[in-house]
């Protein structure tokens, strides 16, 4: 097993580093300059702007740009945004709990509630409620994430004013406020884009679910559990669901980035202060560095997740260690 | 127990905190696309050079002076004492500012002399400022004589000396940042938590989510209206609506177009529109060079007469109702609605088909094989438009251009690029008809960056020695420059650099509770410290905190 861990590290750090290679030098071949907005009658001469470039290092040849980059990244400094004019490592740490709260709170509905939903749907097989779910959560996962969120958010925030629309906390909320009241408020803010994005992604996991747990239930192993005369609540739960699990926790390991990128669409619909707005907002902004920590952040993440659900795989199913 | 009591501060904390109204306070919510990042006048450059940094930091920092609305800002009269309580001219070069006595940093150390000669010192070294000390450029020295006098010394005589000194940089505190070297002072503990000597001082910041500002108890010009000022930052724009409808906003400029946005705030009536000047002005502007290649002529766009017959082919008029409503006017040579001398502009000519066709002919264009679109050489008369997709009026706008020009002969491919991308194609003149827009300053001197032979953002080389020699005679006129500006106008007009589309107004939403609400053009929200609640009409938000 352990080999086979190493193996499996050796690999992901290779893919980790081409994966940010590719990033660097797409990014800076991609048209569009960072500087190129400077251009209204409150503007600056042409020489000026080459000063602004010398400042962010972007009159350098690309490859002296990678090699500044890669060296400063080793240290754990991504250098400074544009943008901002602060340090990438700053902004990113200062968003990371947004993106991780959102994300968690998604992925804990999306698995938890969607798996439980999909075992539910494969035991009552053709019921009227497998029906219904199937085409709820056909619906919900053929829904826009953007387009569900403004329709929620003009219900519940404009129309009956009972959810906060935008961030993630209350300005208004008294210094006093205890912990509680606080944490309280974050939930409030949180239940639209939280709700939003496990809508759509909820189907995903139930289908996969459902569809993992007939075929598990049609095991062989199944029917020998019955025939040794064992409780169907066990049969169905312990043998089949256990073993329909696998194609879920694939799921759940791509799935993982969604803890800090969330939904580029979402967190803008409902201004939540995560990752995801800011990077979109460097895409916009042709913001290098910060595009870089935040790509670095998610290749993390991508490849963390595959590691890890491979990780569980192998522990849930020997085979797949064999070499 | 306790998870009850975390469920019932969930669905209670709503109105618990909405309980306690008071008629004290007052909060003020302004709802932004962007939050400031570096709202600190002398930082204020290249990428931080924001909307939104320009706005807070005019709550935080206190400039000399500030211009008075309409009024020209040629000469010293035009102006409203701010940190300044006096000025007086010595001599054709020399001004000299009396600082206010009672003005007070928001640490409560007074502002003197020394503060206004040290921010002065940042802001014309082109290595801590480069787009400020190009724009003081005629700022020759800034001394102090005494505690409270600050002289300044100009290169030349010319009429916008008072507007130079006050309008571009409002002192920062010499006290505080003395001791940290210029390149250090974006990352300083300084620059998280700014001291100013404005209305408002700061109290804290959530990230991508809201800055909040507090009433400065020791404001010279008498404390704020109202107690609180939270700018809240929203991207995208769907989302400020809701924010906006959803009472969870005061304020928000720009609301239209679109123009559905009227309706949807009408039909609250929380909310009301009050209009004031924009310094927007959006044209289609024509390369005069090929594109990318600066040496040689555009193969049609360097005609004149071409670019007359294409601004005399467009329906303007139409256009501008159509995105704007009664919102805009159609705009006469580049003069935004909030530069003074817009008011001495004419009103633009309507759509003359007859005319513009006339004029392609004399270019000698025409359709010599019966295809629709004119032709010279055996070349058809093609141009592309690009402009930023991220601008849905000039999406409308470039369609509806696209078809009034079809009927010309005219073929327009219309190509909407990512913002960078357009940017990048614009500012190095890489373009038939590039859509732009200008936020102007409040001195129509600022022309001559775009429209004069040798101006810093003349992407398109427009070159008329006339206009510059007048844009000259007006910036160093002693006596009432109004004719040469008028001629400036109408002679950029003529030549036709651009097809001079639309100068907006900006429509800002603003909360019925408010009353003595004044907005400015230069920035709205200026003079929103002297916004206050209606008696008996405060929101919980504006309890005292």
């Amino acid at each position: 097993m352990l080999r086979w861990l190493g193996t499996r590290l050796l690999q992901s750090m290779v893919t980790g580093a081409v994966a940010v290679t590719l990033a660097f030098f797409l990014m800076r071949a991609a048209p569009g300059d960072p500087l190129a907005r400077l251009g209204d009658d409150r503007s600056i001469t042409p020489e000026q702007v080459r000063a602004l470039e010398a400042r962010y290092g972007l009159d350098q040849p690309v490859g002296r740009q990678f090699t500044t980059f890669l060296v400063g990244a080793f240290r754990g400094d991504f250098g400074v945004s544009i943008e901002h004019g602060r340090a990438v490592s700053e902004l990113v740490i200062e968003r990371l709990p947004a993106s991780l709260l959102l994300g968690a709170t998604v992925l804990l509905v999306t698995f938890a509630l969607g798996s439980w939903l999909g075992a539910v749907q494969a035991i009552r097989r053709d019921s009227m409620l497998d029906r219904f779910l199937g085409t709820a959560s056909l619906t919900a996962y053929a829904m826009p994430s953007f387009w569900l969120g403004l329709v929620l958010a003009w219900i519940a925030g404009v129309e009956w004013r009972v959810l906060p629309v935008a961030g993630m906390r209350d300005p208004f909320l008294p210094e006093s406020a205890t912990l509680l009241e606080r944490w309280a408020d974050v939930l409030r803010h949180l239940v639209l884009p939280a709700f939003t994005l496990a809508c759509v992604n909820i189907g995903a996991t139930m289908r996969h679910q459902r569809g993992a747990m007939l075929e598990a239930l049609a095991q062989p192993f199944v029917r020998a559990a019955r025939a040794r005369g064992l409780d169907e609540r066990r049969v169905t739960w312990r043998h089949g669901w256990r073993n329909a699990l696998f194609p879920v926790v694939t799921l759940f390991g791509l799935w993982l980035p969604l803890l800090v990128t969330g939904s580029v669409f979402v967190e803008k619909i409902f201004a939540w202060p995560g990752l995801g707005a800011l990077a979109a907002d460097a895409i916009g902004a042709r913001d290098y560095p910060l595009l870089m920590g935040a790509t670095i952040l998610v290749t993390t993440l991508v490849i963390a997740g595959g590691l890890a659900a491979d990780a569980a795989y192998a522990a849930l199913d020997p085979r797949v260690r064999r070499p | 127990m306790r998870l009850s009591r975390f469920l019932t501060a969930i669905l209670l904390l709503a109105p618990v905190a909405r309980g306690a109204a008071q008629a004290s306070g007052g909060t003020i919510v302004i709802v932004t696309g962007q939050q400031a990042t570096l709202p600190i006048p002398t930082l204020i450059e290249g990428p931080a050079a924001t909307t939104a940094n320009y706005e807070l930091a005019d709550q935080l920092f206190l400039h000399l002076a500030i211009t008075a609305p309409g009024r020209p800002t040629a000469g010293d009269a035009g102006f409203i004492p701010q940190l300044a309580e006096r000025w007086e001219r010595r001599d054709s070069v020399t001004l000299v500012f009396d600082i206010d006595p009672r003005a007070r940093w928001h640490d409560g150390v007074p502002v003197t002399a020394r503060d206004v000669v040290f921010t002065f010192r940042r802001a014309r070294d082109p290595k801590i400022a480069p787009s400020l000390s190009n724009l003081l450029r005629n700022v020759e020295s800034v001394t102090a004589e005494g505690e409270r006098r600050v002289v300044f010394r100009y290169r030349s005589p010319y009429s916008e000396q008072l507007f130079d000194a006050a309008f571009y940089v409002a002192p920062i505190p010499a006290h505080l940042l003395e001791s940290l070297p210029p390149d250090s002072m974006a990352r300083s503990a300084y620059a998280r938590h700014p001291v100013g000597s404005g209305p408002y001082r700061w109290v804290r910041s959530e990230p991508g989510q809201f800055i909040e500002l507090a009433a400065f108890d020791g404001f010279h010009l008498g404390r704020a209206g109202t107690s609180r000022m939270v700018f809240r930052t929203v991207t995208d724009a769907d989302a400020r609506m809701n924010l906006l409808l959803g009472g969870e906003g005061d304020a928000m400029a720009s609301v239209i177009p679109p123009l559905t946005n009227r309706d949807r705030i009408a039909a609250r009536g929380e909310m009301r529109l009050v209009t004031t000047p924009s310094n927007t002005v959006a044209y289609l502007l024509f390369n005069q060079r090929a594109p990318g290649d600066s040496t040689r002529p555009h193969p049609i766009l360097s005609d004149v007469r071409v670019r007359r017959a294409l601004v005399a082919g467009l329906d303007r008029q139409a256009m501008v109702r159509t995105v704007f409503g009664q919102y805009a006017r159609v705009a006469y040579g580049p003069a935004s609605t909030s530069l003074w001398i817009s008011a001495l502009a004419p009103k633009a000519a309507p759509r003359d088909l007859p005319r513009a066709r006339r004029l392609l002919a004399q270019a000698g264009w025409r359709d010599t094989d019966n295809d629709g679109v004119l032709d010279r050489d055996g070349r058809p008369l093609e141009l592309t438009v690009t402009l930023p997709t991220t601008s849905q009026p000039r999406r409308q706008m470039a369609a509806q251009a696209q078809e009034q020009l079809r009927q010309l002969g005219v073929r327009l491919e219309v190509q909407a690029l990512e913002g960078p991308v357009w940017g990048g194609r614009h500012s190095s003149g890489n373009f038939d008809i590039s859509f732009g827009s200008a936020t102007q300053i409040p001195s129509p001197s600022g022309l001559s960056q775009s429209w004069s032979c040798r101006g810093g953002t003349n992407v398109a080389r427009y070159c008329n020695p006339a206009v510059d020699s007048l844009i000259s005679a007006a910036v160093l006129s002693q006596s009432n420059p109004s004719p040469l500006w008028r001629e400036v106008l109408r002679r950029i007009e003529a030549d036709a650099p651009a097809a001079f589309l639309y100068a907006p107004v900006n429509v800002v939403a603003v909360h019925r509770r408010f009353e003595r609400v004044q907005l400015r053009a230069d920035s709205p929200w200026l003079l929103a410290h002297e916004w206050r609640v209606r008696r008996g009409a405060a929101l919980p938000r504006d309890a005292a905190r």
